[in-house]
């Protein structure tokens, strides 16, 4: 997880710093909610889900009409949060000056810095961020004055995350290790890994 | 792109978002755990396959070591027992595998090696290291060994398993499927994570020319007057959760989970009780010398006590053992007396050396704690203290008993974890 947002970040100032001009720089920072729909639960039913969704992408113009940049964010599904944390890319459509139609696409992973790792003499559990892929579509309403822009986008966002629970191995004797299955010192662990689709609305200001 | 395409792209697009977000999310659940699989043998099949030395194999995960003269003898759990030149502690040397399935124990008679192999006991003659013959197999002797419903060998194969299926009804795992440190092959792997002769975890002893090998609830007394002729008597019952068994002066001091079995073996062919040293449930090695037992109790395993205790027994009147004084350790493990001084394996906290001259202050004679040298057992033998760790097999100088001086680590395969 780790590497991959090293290898998106790095990517992004490589990209950005040969275009480092102050007018080719593009931000959109954009607040909205998030529905989806859960799996069965015991009775065959499905609950609806609805988030948070808080999103900032900075990126630089290749051109007039298309930008590259990452985002960082922040996503509630249910009781978790996560940070989002991507590669992106916004093309628009249209006039410069009027109205335009924008797609775009994020790809990148959740991060789950904000859960707690939780530690006990008999157990751990923790949870790991997964991969983020986030296509989208929007509207651009320039301002009369003013460089900033009314932004309105839709978006398909899937996330993976993944909860963790361990037994540790309470014997005290010394074992081997369990060849990569099993992390160091536990005798079990279970993992919940979830896979999220939800639909995206927000709205904002684009630069 | 005219613009009148852009409206009726953006809802095509817009519409194909919506439908992607109509999918409901999904959870997996996997469930990734480490058991014991049994696996059964008939004992004809183990007697067919030819048993021979092998050339030196690297150690995977030592257990009872062994001293015998110039030379190591290292059990490798259930595989076999490696043999290795100490001439020189410093520089120990390996020379030979004897691969010998379902090994746990070994002990070693005028230069005969004694060896299980699953309900067998197996004579070696090792008086040439470089020319080991197997001599004679008494057969049927473990006899506990056989399932009673099949009459076959089962032994556990310590395995992870990964499945999608997170539980098992209760606790996973513990269906059919046994939990590796629950199991008494486990049980038998983990105290064989030690050393033979004087060792504090040891199953097999020589005393009086009789072998006593210990399982979890017999002792098993064999007449070696004839090393090579080994002959089973009996065996004595001794109640359930045995774990070592500790040889001194015509006595036999037996660690079980409960507490401390002291036998008379001055007719060595048939140990009697004299009595039973009882403490709260514990992992308890024991080691002896005229006046007290010492012995200490440790979480973990099957040893849900919550205990972790060095203590002193006086066995004066081995009829009446009393508690002289617990002192408060960290996860103590296998200990050592060398005379007046006491090592001890505090598990992954390290090693400690006492001065137990006065036991009413043992605390306060603490002379050295290697923390960096976690440890599970140890053995003080006549060229240097041998210590069984996460590291390998380690061997210190310890003629300076508070400055013990590090001479060599046999390195193992597979790096192990203490808990």
């Amino acid at each position: 997880m780790r590497k991959i947002l090293c290898l998106l970040i790095g990517l992004y100032f490589s990209c950005v710093k040969g275009l480092a001009q102050e007018k080719m720089f593009y931000s959109q920072t954009e607040l909205g909610f998030m529905l989806g729909k859960s799996g069965e639960d015991w009775e065959g039913k499905h609950q609806k889900r609805i988030g948070l969704s808080f999103q900032s992408f900075h990126g630089a113009r290749i051109n007039s009409k298309n930008v590259i940049g990452f985002s960082v964010g922040l996503d509630r599904y249910d009781y978790l949060s996560v940070i989002p944390i991507a590669m992106g890319y916004r093309g628009f459509l249209g006039k410069e000056g009027k109205a335009q139609l924008f797609g775009g696409l994020d790809l990148g992973a959740g991060s789950m810095l904000l859960e707690k790792k939780e530690e006990t003499e008999w157990s751990k559990s923790w949870y790991e961020g997964g991969l983020l892929f986030s296509p989208m579509a929007g509207f651009r309403f320039p301002s009369r004055k003013g460089k900033a822009s009314l932004s309105m986008t839709f978006a398909y966002k899937r996330q993976e995350l993944s909860y963790f629970w361990g037994q540790l191995d309470q014997r005290t004797t010394i074992t081997p290790r369990s060849e990569g299955l099993l992390p160091p010192g536990f005798h079990s662990v279970s993992e919940t890994a979830s896979l999220f689709h939800s639909f995206v609305f927000r709205v904002g200001l684009m630069y | 792109m005219k613009t009148k395409t852009a409206p009726i792209l953006s809802l095509v697009v817009i519409g194909l978002l919506l439908v992607f977000s109509a999918c409901e999310d999904q959870i997996t659940n996997t469930y990734t755990y480490r058991t014991m699989l049994p696996v059964y043998l008939e004992m004809s099949d183990v007697r067919a396959r030819l048993i021979a030395p092998e050339p030196p194999q690297p150690l995977d995960n030592p257990g009872k070591i062994y001293i015998y003269g110039d030379y190591l003898l290292i059990n490798e759990p259930t595989k076999g027992i490696h043999i290795l030149d100490n001439t020189n502690p410093s520089n120990p040397v390996n020379l030979s595998f004897i691969p010998i399935e379902g090994n746990i124990d070994l002990a070693v008679n005028n230069n005969m090696l004694y060896a299980d192999n699953y309900a067998d006991l197996l004579v070696f003659d090792i008086s040439n290291l470089r020319n080991i013959q197997l001599i004679k197999r008494v057969e049927d002797v473990f006899a506990s060994q056989y399932t009673q419903q099949t009459g076959q060998i089962v032994t556990f194969k310590d395995t992870v398993i990964t499945t999608e299926s997170p539980t098992w009804g209760g606790r996973p795992g513990t269906g059919w499927l046994m939990l590796s440190d629950m199991s008494f092959r486990a049980n038998f792997s983990a105290a064989s994570q030690s050393y033979g002769m004087g060792g504090s975890l040891a199953r097999f002893t020589l005393m009086n020319a009789h072998l006593y090998a210990v399982d979890q609830s017999t002792l098993r007394v064999f007449d070696v007057k004839d090393a090579k002729d080994p002959k089973f008597i009996k065996p004595v019952d001794l109640g359930w959760g045995i774990e070592t068994i500790f040889p001194f002066q015509n006595k036999l001091f037996i660690g079980s989970n409960r507490g401390m079995h002291i036998y008379d073996a001055s007719t060595p062919s048939s140990p009697t009780r004299m009595s039973v040293f009882e403490h709260v449930l514990a992992c308890d090695p024991v080691v002896v010398n005229e006046n007290h037992a010492f012995v200490t109790l440790r979480t973990g395993n099957t040893c849900w006590n919550g205990v972790n205790e060095l203590q002193v027994v006086d066995i004066k009147d081995p009829y009446k053992p009393v508690l002289v004084k617990a002192y408060t350790m960290l996860n103590p493990h296998g200990l050592g007396l060398a005379g007046n001084y006491l090592y001890l394996a505090e598990g992954q906290h390290g090693l400690k050396s006492f001065n137990v001259s006065d036991v009413m202050k043992i605390d306060q004679n603490q002379l050295e704690f290697l923390k960096s040298m976690k440890s599970v057992d140890l053995i003080p033998g006549p060229k240097s203290l041998i210590v069984i760790g996460p590291d390998g097999v380690c061997q210190f100088d310890y003629s300076k008993p508070a400055q013990l001086k590090k001479l060599s680590c046999i390195q193992v395969k597979n790096p192990v974890i203490i808990n």
